[in-house]
């Protein structure tokens, strides 16, 4: 773990060229949205197992601290992903290497590009938001929320260290020893190279036909409008509930087919394989202890096939109250 | 012209940590080389200042280390290069990533260990050539690995490398550059086997394009692109 603070201390002070901020703005960006990408998941699976949590989560989602997050969000997301495209170029065709440095600048001034409407266009959203002088959740409330999360994330990591540490003592092992040095070619290794780049390729349209739905043309705010268009539907949000909203869209159907939870589908795993390998391959290069290293191995796996598992759980279970079910609610009580 | 230097000193014998330490020279021609006013310093002002040099002429590769900044060999770095001005201020400490033994001298052996680890000798295909004479090669298959070829093994590459200051289990730039030479080396005949070495998890996989060791090789290679070749390679063979 020392090595992270040197690495992040001599970054700083050695004076490398381009490459190297674009490397600390991919990996800093990457981590930040494989953070946002775990909470994402579980809230937005309340929608089917917990409507009242999905209700609060939107409305925290809808206050201040976090538009300012989203704007960092929607950045890291459109930098990681052209500067993604950059890295697969250059992987393909390492003789273009001369033009790297300038390829780096691109892709910072494409990013701006991208960015400064997709930002007018959220400020927008904000300004209508604010106009309808709103209530906005507590911090405190928020830090609740958000507690829960971090203690999550503690309980993880702090019982994958438990087990490992066992593990250590089953197999007699030294426990301040370093991970084996030299180990074996694994095809696994290489697959999951190529993995990064694949599904970054695929990830990239779907991702920003996301963020272009819930961010750009409508925003977070607009969920919970009552009598509001669902986005990539042809239907209505009358109660302006923010369950209904996501019943609408996983409900939605093409010629018989629920394209946005297929959608949503093919975005949760992608997401969650590409981040969480990117993830492993962060620990790996500053967690050098073995029992450490192979407590957030586990707690990596663990966390990717949990988010993918309550991931689609909630894409099969659906939500119930749509619409229709919402209206006959209320014709039924009236 | 004057030239200030500020140079990391530890000496393990007294230091507990380690220091700067300052020392101001006149009389510099400004195409004096940096490793001749090192040499000054530990003349004139403090002889107990301790810097690894052998040919002096950029050929041997013992003096890299880092100069404002960036990893160099201090042997080709004109004073003039490093500032504007009658008085240029010089930074200078050792390369990271290696053990430091005594102030600009580090402990190369684990760099070694990773330059033997990619077998850098040539094996060749059959133990006698079919006419019994020479290995002949096209001039275009000799201009594959012509760039590899020029490697003084001096480490500016691999200790600019952040993955390697990360993990000092991985292989880095210059062994990747060596094993490159001999894997595209058409009479070479352990290109698989060198190949197998790299795609293990501490190989090629650990760089991550971050390009500080192209720009630091005192040599000019490629080197980013050598590796990018090296993993092409092990996915789609030679």
């Amino acid at each position: 773990m020392a090595t992270i603070v040197t690495t992040v201390t001599e970054v700083l002070r050695y004076r490398g060229k381009i490459g190297q901020w674009s490397w600390v703005f991919h990996r800093v960006s990457g981590l930040g949205i494989v953070l946002f990408v775990c909470l994402h998941v579980v809230d937005t699976s309340w929608a089917a197992f917990y409507p009242d949590l999905y209700k609060q989560a939107i409305a925290e989602y809808q206050s201040p601290l976090f538009t300012i997050g989203e704007f960092f969000l929607v950045a890291a997301v459109v930098y990681h992903a052209i500067n993604g495209y950059r890295i697969i170029v250059l992987d393909r065709r390492p003789h273009l290497w001369h033009l790297q440095q300038r390829a780096a600048v691109l892709v910072f001034v494409v990013v701006g590009i991208i960015l400064i409407p997709v930002f007018v266009l959220m400020f927008g959203h904000v300004l209508d938001y604010y106009d309808t002088d709103p209530e906005f959740v507590s911090i405190a409330e928020i830090a609740e929320t958000q507690a829960q999360f971090a203690i999550g994330f503690v309980v993880i990591v702090g019982a994958a260290l438990i087990l490992s540490f066992l593990q250590a003592i089953i197999n007699g092992e030294n426990i301040s020893d370093p991970i084996p040095g030299m180990r074996r070619a694994s095809q696994l290794d290489i697959w999951f190279w190529k993995f990064m780049r694949v599904s970054g390729l695929l990830i990239l349209p779907l991702v920003f036909g996301h963020l272009a739905m819930m961010h750009v043309i409508m925003g977070v705010f607009d969920i919970t409008a009552a009598g509001g268009d669902v986005i990539g539907t042809d239907l209505v949000n009358q109660s302006g509930s923010a369950v209904e909203f996501v019943g609408d869209r996983w409900n939605f159907l093409v010629a018989g087919v629920a394209v946005w939870r297929l959608y949503d589908g093919a975005l949760l795993g992608l997401i969650v394989l590409h981040g969480f390998y990117g993830l492993r391959l962060v620990v790996n290069d500053y967690a050098h202890n073995r029992v450490v290293n192979r407590a957030l191995n586990w707690a990596i796996v663990f966390g990717a096939a949990g988010l993918i598992l309550v991931g689609s759980a909630a894409l099969f279970a659906g939500v119930e109250n749509t619409a229709e079910a919402l209206l006959q609610n209320i014709v039924a009580r009236s | 012209m004057k030239v200030t230097f500020r140079i990391r000193r530890f000496n393990p014998e007294k230091d507990s940590k380690p220091w700067w330490g300052e020392y101001t020279l006149d009389n510099v021609d400004p195409i004096d080389r940096v490793l001749e006013l090192l040499h000054r310093v530990k003349w004139e002002q403090d002889g107990t200042l301790t810097l690894r040099r052998s040919c002096a002429h950029g050929v041997c590769g013992s003096d890299a280390m880092r100069i404002n900044g960036v990893n160099r060999l201090a042997c080709k770095m004109l004073v003039k290069t490093l500032g504007a001005g009658d008085h240029i201020k010089v930074q200078v400490e050792p390369i990271l990533g290696l053990p430091v033994i005594k102030d600009l001298v580090v402990d190369m052996e684990p760099f070694f260990d990773h330059y033997r680890a990619v077998m850098p000798y040539f094996m060749p295909k059959e133990h006698v050539p079919a006419d019994g004479r020479e290995r002949l090669q096209s001039p275009a298959d000799r201009e594959r690995f012509d760039d590899t070829t020029k490697c003084i093994l001096c480490a500016c590459c691999t200790t600019s490398c952040p993955s390697f200051w990360a993990n000092g289990k991985y292989v880095g730039p210059a062994a990747i550059v060596q094993a490159h030479r001999f894997i595209f080396d058409t009479r070479d005949g352990a290109a698989a086997q060198r190949l197998n070495i790299l795609a293990e998890p501490d190989g090629v996989w650990r760089c991550r394009t971050i390009f500080n060791c192209t720009p630091a090789c005192p040599r000019e290679i490629e080197v980013t692109r050598a590796i990018g070749e090296v993993k092409l390679a092990i996915q789609r063979g030679v």
